[in-house]
């Protein structure tokens, strides 16, 4: 179970505080509403230690993970965009997500080979993201997201802005997830895509 | 899909934080401690004199008023050519030749003074191409290159371009959706001016200046050649003749410390202004934008550049012509070999372990300015940028010259220094080189880099090397061609006897040897634009990587 418990954030210059308190059952789906600027990309930034908070406590199982830094934490982000580098191709991107150093196992390597199979993007591993669509590029993101076997992701409007066909397809890899047991925290502007995928909303 | 256990958290290698701080504090301590060494050994020796005394010498309120003029016009006139260039190639952003152009412009950055002058005097000299033909209309024009025509027409040759090439880089980091608004509403000549171009130039300004000034403050080989006599005479080109001819090590230290001080205070002046980020601007991407234009300026910008592109390309002409045939004349293996291979082996000698040792202080000082929250141990890297600014160096070379005097026995340790001292010359330049690259990559590229681990010589092998290798290998062109090209340091503490390729030069201009000259300066820029080629072709990026940033990852993100 993630929790947040009295997560208070505040921008330097800014005198309103942000106050965050929560938890999310494993492998249940928590959509955050609110119009753009109420805070829900800080929140997902806050619980991917992107930022730091001002006061307050973010569990897992039990755990304080708050002051880990972004690499040990349980968690995977997925933003609308910018998720890849783009300077490096496909396979290299989600092997980056596998291990940080590129030192893929052979098993590892096939894992992602397979992955981009049934995503669709077979044979899309060697080019670079500026070379896919918007629909592909998000594809891989979430490829590399689920690839890396955190327990939490994070989900940034992850189907803004795509067509029909690569939402549904992003909609029903995150539906298997979930049914494995992965928790998710989902900020979407999308009616739709909270129906579909959450168990419970917070408001904002 | 597949599964895959999460690995168990191996540390990247060198992944603590201290590696990116520890070594760039080091090298930048290290050659703080060189400089104040020598700066030290200067103002013990200046300590003991009378600068009272000396301060009444006429001749030295010569030098000083001399060099300070020089400076002062240089500035000025390379600037009144750079700002309407820089606008101009800023409005014309495609065109046949632009690059070509560009690469031009930053190849007077790098060409060696010694070169760049023999050229000139082949266009603009007595015997010179302009000059002859100006024989021809005016016969009695007076014109003379030597004196302080030439050195301002050298000065400008050489700062005008790279003035313009750092203004073009500001104008062209306007945002595009502000260039979109002026181009909707119209906006041409004052008001493009005062919305657009101004606020985007006016950050850079006193950077350029200060920067074009220090490097006309302390130009050697354009005076030691074009000055023409003791009446053009400047503080460096003193300070060596104090130390090389008459031995007064007094005066040098002197006049060095003069020098110091009136560097020291224009860049203290420009830090205080918070503009040392100003002066080197990242490169961005420009995206077209059509303005609108009022009638006629379509041929004047034409003109401009035509006028500007020949100022540049003329001198480069002399050379190669007049040096192809001492190159390669009827005889099969021309005596001039003799001299300039053994020169060209010095040359590289000194030169490489320069460039070197640039780039890798570069990178570490970048690294560790980058890491370090604390704001004194982040000026300490920052600082040794600027150092060869402020202490120009051939002042740090006869501060070294005096504490070393006594030992400085054979000339090899005399290029050993020669060596140190031309790297640390070319550092802020091949900062200026892997800054911008090197912070261009986002917060949000950083951000999933650390979720994914990706930490010390994993971050530096997938993020930064893949985008550097180019900055990188042009950032070594860069400080290895500034060495090569070094005549101040090397008159300094090198021999004539074993010259290398810019004091053979300067030899031969001496002796009016003019064709072996021409010979010789083609062979230097021959060698150099070799050095270039070599390197580029070196950084072109791996299969499966890009440097560049794909289409769709430019800075405004296109929605589908």
């Amino acid at each position: 179970m993630l929790e947040l418990r009295n997560l208070c954030f505040q921008y330097p210059d800014q005198s309103e505080e942000w106050r965050f308190h929560f938890s999310v059952a494993a492998g249940h789906c928590l959509a955050v509403r609110g119009a753009s600027g109420t805070g829900k990309s800080t929140l997902l930034n806050l619980v991917a230690g992107f930022r730091a908070p001002k006061s307050g406590e973010i569990l897992w199982n039990n755990q304080a993970i708050h002051n880990l830094p972004a690499w040990e934490r349980p968690v995977t982000s997925v933003f609308q965009e910018h998720n890849l580098f783009e300077h490096l191709d496909v396979f290299t991107n989600i092997g980056l997500g596998l291990h940080p150093g590129m030192k893929l196992s052979p098993e590892q390597k096939s894992a992602i080979e397979q992955g981009l199979e049934q995503t669709g993007l077979g044979g899309f591993g060697a080019r670079l993201p500026g070379e896919l669509s918007g629909g592909q590029r998000q594809r891989a993101a979430l490829l590399r997201a689920i690839l890396r076997r955190k327990p939490v992701l994070l989900l940034d409007e992850p189907m803004t802005g795509l067509d029909p066909d690569a939402r549904a397809i992003i909609r029903d890899l995150l539906v298997q997830e979930k049914a494995s047991g992965i928790t998710l925290i989902l900020a979407s502007h999308d009616e739709e895509d909270r129906k579909i995928l959450a168990d419970s909303n917070w408001n904002l | 899909m597949a599964a895959n256990q999460p690995q168990p958290l191996r540390p990247a290698p060198f992944s603590a934080p201290a590696w990116q701080l520890a070594p760039g504090l080091i090298i930048a301590l290290a050659l703080i401690g060189l400089v104040l060494l020598g700066l030290g050994a200067l103002l013990h020796t200046a300590g003991t004199l009378e600068f009272e005394e000396l301060w009444q010498s006429r001749y030295l309120r010569g030098v000083v008023w001399f060099t300070v003029w020089q400076a002062v016009l240089s500035v000025f006139l390379s600037l009144l050519i750079a700002l309407p260039v820089a606008m101009t190639l800023a409005r014309l952003s495609h065109f046949p030749g632009r690059s070509l152009l560009l690469r031009l412009m930053e190849l007077s950055l790098v060409l060696p003074t010694i070169v760049a002058v023999s050229g000139i005097i082949g266009v603009y000299g007595r015997q010179g191409w302009l000059t002859s033909l100006l024989n021809g209309w005016l016969p009695d024009h007076g014109w003379s290159l030597y004196g302080l025509n030439g050195i301002l027409l050298a000065h400008v040759f050489f700062n005008a371009p790279l003035a313009a090439r750092i203004l073009l880089q500001a104008l062209e980091s306007v945002p595009a959706p502000r260039l979109r608004v002026a181009s909707q509403l119209g906006l041409s000549g004052w008001w493009l001016w005062r919305t657009v171009r101004w606020p985007a130039l006016r950050p850079v300004l006193p950077g350029v200046s200060a920067l074009v000034f220090t490097l006309c403050f302390t130009s050697f080989a354009i005076i030691m050649t074009l000055g023409g006599g003791p009446r053009a005479t400047t503080l460096e080109v003193a300070i060596y003749q104090a130390l090389r001819f008459e031995f007064d090590f007094g005066q040098a230290a002197i006049l060095a410390t003069i020098q110091l001080v009136i560097c020291g205070s224009l860049w203290w002046l420009v830090f205080r202004k918070r503009l040392e980020s100003s002066l080197l601007p990242d490169r961005r991407f420009a995206e077209p934008v059509s303005l609108k234009d009022s009638p006629g300026q379509g041929l004047g910008r034409v003109l401009l550049l035509g006028i500007f592109s020949a100022f540049l390309t003329l001198p480069l002409l002399a050379i190669a012509l007049r040096g192809l045939p001492a190159l390669w004349p009827a005889s099969p293996m021309p005596s001039i070999y003799g001299q300039l291979l053994p020169a060209t082996g010095r040359s590289l000698l000194i030169a490489v372990p320069a460039g070197l040792g640039a780039v890798v202080a570069s990178l570490f000082t970048l690294a560790a300015a980058n890491k370090s929250g604390n704001r004194i141990l982040a000026a300490i890297p920052v600082t040794t940028g600027y150092l060869p600014l402020i202490v120009p160096p051939l002042v740090l070379g006869t501060g070294l010259f005096l504490l070393l005097r006594p030992q400085l026995g054979n000339g090899a340790q005399g290029w050993v220094l020669v060596s140190l001292i031309n790297g640390l010359m070319a550092i802020p330049f091949v900062l200026q080189v892997l800054r911008g690259p090197l912070n261009a990559i986002d917060k949000n590229t950083l951000n999933q880099a650390d979720q994914l681990g990706i930490l010390g010589w994993y971050r530096w092998r997938w993020l930064y090397w893949p985008r550097l290798r180019r900055p990188i290998a042009l950032g070594l062109a860069y400080g290895i061609a500034l060495s090569l090209g070094d005549f101040g340091v090397i008159a300094l503490f090198g021999s004539p006897g074993q010259p290398t390729l810019p004091v053979l030069l300067y030899q031969q201009l001496g002796s009016y040897r003019i064709s072996e000259a021409a010979g010789t300066g083609l062979w230097l820029l021959v060698l150099l634009v070799t050095l270039f080629a070599l390197l580029s072709r070196v950084a072109r990026p791996a299969p499966g990587t890009n440097t560049e940033p794909a289409p769709a990852a430019a800075p405004e993100p296109r929605h589908a």
